[in-house]
């Protein structure tokens, strides 16, 4: 995908540093102010380190009621009949709302941002187990749950269809009936690339393989769970609601819809938020609820959902069924990818992702390849699970289709016995054809991705492993030697406004930079962080392009009412988008202080240049003649050039011309056992390119998380449904998240290969981990099984289900074999 | 925590705390609350009254005395970890206290309160069978013994009375020749066990072994013994081949489900292994020397 833009700026290689992982250089780079490059101490930790954090949940309203939602206990049914009068009864039982009340108000449904329609409140028939039916309103949070317990409701249980196969079925359970054109539950089919010219090379490949792989249903699972406190205010006719969102302005433009309040009087306001990772993209009813509660009831209403409801019922990730083949020739030089999808979507289509992209970016299923023809095609089903599949730091289903390609390559080079990194190093684009168009279309800007598989065999010590794996093999060790690769490419950074909107709004995203007379500067961006550290990240950017310190900058965001409208914090978008704006409005300032320079300075703006090192601005050939931001700040506002306005500051609204592509070697050393199937990692190496750095110990700190996420994934994590609907995993018993003793440590790396067209020649970095890391461990542990014959383990690998392989393999052992006890004295030993 | 309204009592003494269970209606004991808080949490418990042990202070004891390891009901898994007297002594229990729940779990849940559960995928329960265990009760009529072997009957069931409670369970203070191991199975820190095996075994002075005693978990509707196992390793002595049959007939008297955490194949199997492996750290921890031949 390309798009020619003329207000793309140059990206500025004055700061591009040294291309190892050397501190010293990074250090350096940000000339000790804490711009670009600098490990500057996260400035939002001291709030939340010391407990200090305003979560939704802390937020405490005069005469705030609470709001409990009713929930459907089963998956599919039909609705007859909702009595609250119990309910009602109770003394400190405000209301009981159902979608008759809504319906009133107009409210009863709400838009998914894939432009499907979601009831509010269950209308007539309930689509997924959890699914809100009704809600009642009351003066504290425990009286409305026993309220709620009280609301009867009369359900005729209906045949519902979990498989997303099942659901395509002619004779499955028709799940929308009330939409008018819907026959059964198909919902979208999609195509991409060259069918026959992927089949012609397919016919006349050397070798082919096709493997069969399931990305099982996820849920982010944020530690923060969704809540909203809606705040009608008759006086002012305006309504202020402080919620859970990773997309506040998005937010407010669709709460404006919904509800017929014009956009003006609607104030969303995303305080601290604890994680969001695509969870808190959607728009879920618990909010719209809260908000047409205290419209009608003219108090404030807190909503905050428990932990199993954010489970069962919010936007879930994955849930794809693979098949992937490649063509190569027989010395493993791939020449095509074919690769056909079922994709569940729950209930309503509600994956949050670009409109045009109906299977978001799956499109980069041709992975680091240089592959010369490649075609998809997937279909998406509806089915009685709650609905979603976009989130959990995934890039818009890019860990999807990074999974697969990187699995495809793993078999391919044991059908060829050719070793994995081999392999990879035969198919790379090489770093010398980018800007690289793959043959799905997309624009890759750029890449060394030889470099960092490299980087990453030293770090593993790769040839050591392999040994290892070798001679334990020959000993028919209890413990098997796994060794996974995987050498991903992400795309992230969506705009550009032309390609990627959410429903219908551009992708672009925000900056607004004021200096203040004193000196120092309040940054307003468009994104909003959950963690991620935009209140660090984003003040060193405006730290390095003003020379400025970056304590003196302070970052907010989250506020619609202060905030500059943006598309909001998910895809590793901040970064490559709004980070964009940050450095392009900072340029701006810092041109409009070269002519308060200049004035000060008595000399012409021509002659005027700024220091990069320093961070001053002098006149040409006088370095001493020299002032700093300070005082430019302070003659801005108290002795301004003649002809121009007061005041020192500017706004940018930045539209990328293209994505970014971040890319990564990660290398996984895990340990088999072949009594219990438990996996064991031995060596975990990270070697990552996100372009230029800006702070790189936040940098380590995402992949961190994410590769602690991307285990979860490949190990444990799991959201299960029984046939009848009933999520068997809703909760965190069975929805099992590791904890630090589930995860290793991490030897991570970096190579820099800057985005060309990036104003800093940055790119995203938080998914990087999650999308990159499963692939590398599943290829790990199929690797130690792989001599025997296995070529796939599904996800989650838990223990039987690696055992389960090395059974079929007959790999599997018993304990005893090599144990022997000595005994003492007149009894002899026990080898007599 | 959203649980429905219910009356909270404080007893600070057993006789008090046994009162108010005789005279309520329908109580609930809460100690460290680890199993009830969760229940209250989902409404699977909605108990009217409940009364609180944890102010009687005399329960808080966790100590050797008159030839047992007594266990007292407000003593948390976390002091059996941290205790002295938790030692190579007494294995299973050095094993099994880090692996129940996670820290914080720990810190808070008894080792009675666990008993009292009965959840046949706890741990304390295949403990308390391998080491022929008993419960301590005071109801109104006063105190009771019961042996572990007769005090599960169904998954959260006991025969305990509604009107006691549990003040101790007790194991006796280990022979000179004896060695217990606990072996569990989980996917991660907090998860309760896919499969765990508890061994206990007294040798003779001739190596022979005079006791052998199995405690299974998560692999039947209760913590359970494997006699049939048992009967067979008694009167042999220690070897891996004898370990592999033991393993074997464990794994045969065991009755798992298949469920999230594998299927009932698996765990039979991993019995098998679980029980090896927990009869060769018990052989050894009796004073024999273990060696792997191998690799
Ligand atoms: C996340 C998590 C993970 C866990 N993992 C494990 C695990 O791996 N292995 C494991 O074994 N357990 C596990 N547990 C359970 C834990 O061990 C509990 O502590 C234990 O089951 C209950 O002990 P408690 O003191 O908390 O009892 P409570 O929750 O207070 O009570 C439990 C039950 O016992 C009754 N009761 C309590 N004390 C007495 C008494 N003195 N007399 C009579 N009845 C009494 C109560 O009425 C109640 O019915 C886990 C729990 C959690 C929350």
């Amino acid at each position: 995908m390309s798009s020619d833009h003329e207000n793309a700026p140059e990206a500025d290689t004055e700061y591009q540093h040294a291309e190892d992982d050397g501190p010293q250089p990074e250090k350096h780079c940000g000339h000790g102010r804490g711009g670009m490059g600098e490990e500057v101490s996260r400035k939002e930790d001291k709030r939340f380190i010391t407990g200090r954090g305003n979560y939704v949940d802390d937020i405490k309203k005069p005469d705030m009621l609470h709001c409990e939602i009713v929930r459907s206990p089963h998956a599919h049914a039909r609705v007859k009949d909702i009595d609250g009068s119990r309910a009602e009864a109770m003394d400190d039982v405000v209301a009981v709302l159902t979608a008759e009340d809504l319906l009133e108000h107009d409210l009863a449904t709400m838009p998914t941002l894939m432009d499907d329609t979601q009831d509010v409140l269950v209308n007539e028939k309930v689509k997924f187990q959890s699914q809100e039916v009704a809600a009642v309103i009351a003066t504290d949070r425990y009286t409305a749950k026993d309220g709620a317990e009280k609301v009867e409701v009369d359900y005729e249980v209906l045949d519902p269809v979990v498989d997303a196969q099942d659901a395509l079925d002619a004779e499955a359970p028709l799940i929308r009936d009330e939409l008018d054109d819907q026959e059964d539950n198909h919902i979208f089919d999609w195509e991409t690339g060259d069918k026959d010219a992927t089949e012609a090379v397919f016919d006349a490949a050397d070798v082919t393989i096709e493997e069969d792989m399931n990305y099982q249903r996820l849920h982010p699972a944020p530690i923060e769970t969704c809540g909203a406190v809606a705040d009608w205010d008759p006086g002012m006719d305006k309504m202020t609601v402080h919620m859970t969102s990773q997309a506040p302005h998005a937010h407010r433009t669709l709460f404006s819809q919904v509800s017929g309040i014009p956009e003006h009087k609607v104030r969303i306001v995303s305080p601290d938020v604890g994680g969001g990772f695509g969870n808190k993209v959607p728009i879920y009813p618990g909010y719209v609820v809260a908000a047409a509660a205290s419209f009608v009831l003219e108090q404030p209403v807190k909503w905050v959902e428990e932990r199993s409801e954010n489970i069962q019922s919010t936007g879930f990730a994955r849930d794809y069924d693979m098949t992937g083949e490649l063509a190569a020739t027989e010395d493993g030089v791939i020449e095509g990818v074919k690769v056909d999808v079922l994709a569940n979507h729950g209930a309503y289509n509600a994956a949050a992702q670009p409109t045009k992209f109906p299977a978001g970016f799956f499109n980069i299923f041709t992975g680091s390849y240089d592959i010369e023809a490649a075609y998809g095609s997937l279909t998406a089903a509806f089915t009685n699970t709650a609905p979603g599949g976009v989130a959990y730091r995934c890039s818009f289903r890019v860990t999807e289709a990074v999974y697969l390609i990187e699995r495809l390559v793993n078999v391919l080079a044991d059908e060829l016995d050719v070793d994995p990194a081999e392999i990879r190093r035969r198919n790379f684009i090489p770093s010398d054809a980018f800007p690289y168009e793959s043959a799905t279309g997309w624009n890759y800007d750029s890449g060394d991705y030889e470099k960092a598989l490299d980087k990453a065999l030293e770090m593993a010590d790769y040839e050591h492993y392999r040994e290892e794996q070798q001679r334990r093999i020959e000993n028919d060790a209890d413990k098997l030697l796994g060794i996974g690769i995987s050498s991903f490419t992400e795309i992230v950074g969506a705009g550009p406004g032309e390609q990627c909107d959410i429903a219908g709004i551009e992708m672009f995203d925000s900056a607004d930079i004021r200096v203040n007379p004193t000196g120092n500067a309040v940054l307003r961006i468009g994104v909003q962080t959950q963690g991620q550290g935009h209140e660090t990240t984003f003040a060193q950017i405006v730290a390095e392009e003003l020379g400025m310190d970056v304590d003196n900058i302070s970052v907010e965001h989250g506020d619609t009412d202060t905030e500059p409208y943006g598309l909001g914090t998910y895809g590793s978008r901040s970064t490559p988008v709004a980070g964009a704006a940050t450095a392009v409005a900072a340029r701006k300032v810092r041109d409009k202080a070269k002519s308060i320079a200049a004035n000060e300075l008595e000399a012409a703006e021509e002659d005027i240049e700024w220091d990069r090192e320093s961070g001053e601005f002098h006149v040409a050939g006088a370095p001493d003649r020299s002032i700093t931001i300070t005082e430019i700040a302070a003659g801005a506002y108290m002795n301004h050039p003649g002809g121009e306005e007061p005041g020192l500051e500017a706004t940018n609204y930045y539209d990328p011309p293209e994505m970014t592509y971040p890319f990564g070697s990660y290398i996984v050393v895990v340990e088999v056992d072949r009594e219990t199937g438990e996996v064991d990692f031995e060596k975990f190496v990270a070697v990552d390119d996100c372009g230029n750095r800006i702070n790189p110990m936040i940098i380590e700190g995402q992949i961190h998380g994410g590769l602690a996420q991307g285990i979860a994934t490949a190990m444990l994590e799991e959201v299960t449904y029984d046939d009848n609907g009933n999520v068997t995993g809703g909760d965190f018993m069975n929805y099992l998240l590791p904890t630090a003793n589930e995860i290793p440590n991490f030897d991570t790396g970096h190579t820099v290969t800057p985005s060309p067209h990036h104003p800093i020649g940055a790119k995203g970095v938080g998914e990087s981990p999650t999308v990159g890391s499963p692939p590398a461990i599943v290829n790990a542990v199929v690797d130690a099984m792989n001599h025997a014959g296995v070529s796939h383990v599904e996800m989650p690998m838990t223990p039987d289900v690696v055992w389960a392989a090395l059974d079929d393999a007959g790999l599997a052992h018993k304990p005893a074999q090599n144990v022997e006890f000595e005994f003492d004295g007149a009894s002899g030993s026990a080898d007599d | 925590m959203k649980s429905a309204p219910f009356e909270h009592h404080e007893p600070t003494t057993v006789d008090e705390a046994v009162s108010l269970l005789e005279s309520l209606d329908g109580p609930t004991i809460l100690s460290g609350g680890q199993s009830l808080v969760p229940m209250l949490r989902f409404r699977l418990a909605n108990p009217d009254v409940v009364v609180d042990i944890n102010g009687i202070d005399s329960l808080d004891y966790l100590h050797e005395e008159d030839g047992y390891l007594r266990i007292g009901a407000l003593a948390r898994h976390a002091d059996v970890e941290d205790s002295s007297l938790i030692d190579e002594t007494y294995g299973s229990f050095a094993d099994v206290a880090p692996l129940v729940a996670d820290p914080q779990v720990r810190n808070r849940g008894t080792v009675v309160g666990s008993v009292a559960q009965a959840d046949p995928k706890g741990d304390w329960g295949s403990i308390l069978l391998a080491h022929d265990g008993e419960v301590i009760a005071r109801g109104p009529d006063g105190e009771r013994t019961i042996p572990a072997d007769e005090f599960f009957l169904l998954p959260y069931d006991t025969t305990l009375d509604d009107t006691e409670l549990i003040t101790e369970v007790r194991v006796p203070t280990p022979a000179p020749r004896e060695g217990s191991a606990y072996h569990k199975l989980k996917r991660k820190t907090g998860d309760y066990a896919m499969a765990g095996v508890a061994a206990r075994l007294v040798l003779d002075d001739d190596d022979v072994i005079e006791t052998a005693r199995l405690g299974m978990t998560a692999v039947d509707i209760t913590n359970a013994r494997a006699t049939d196992a048992e009967a067979h390793l008694e009167g042999e002595r220690p070897s891996s081949e004898l370990f592999e049959e033991a393993g074997g007939l464990a794994a045969e008297e065991s009755n798992p489900e298949s469920d999230e955490h594998g299927d009932a194949g698996y765990k039979e199997r991993m019995v098998d292994v679980l029980a090896q492996r927990a009869l060769g750290d018990a052989a050894e921890r009796a004073g024999l020397v273990k060696r792997r031949v191998s690799q």
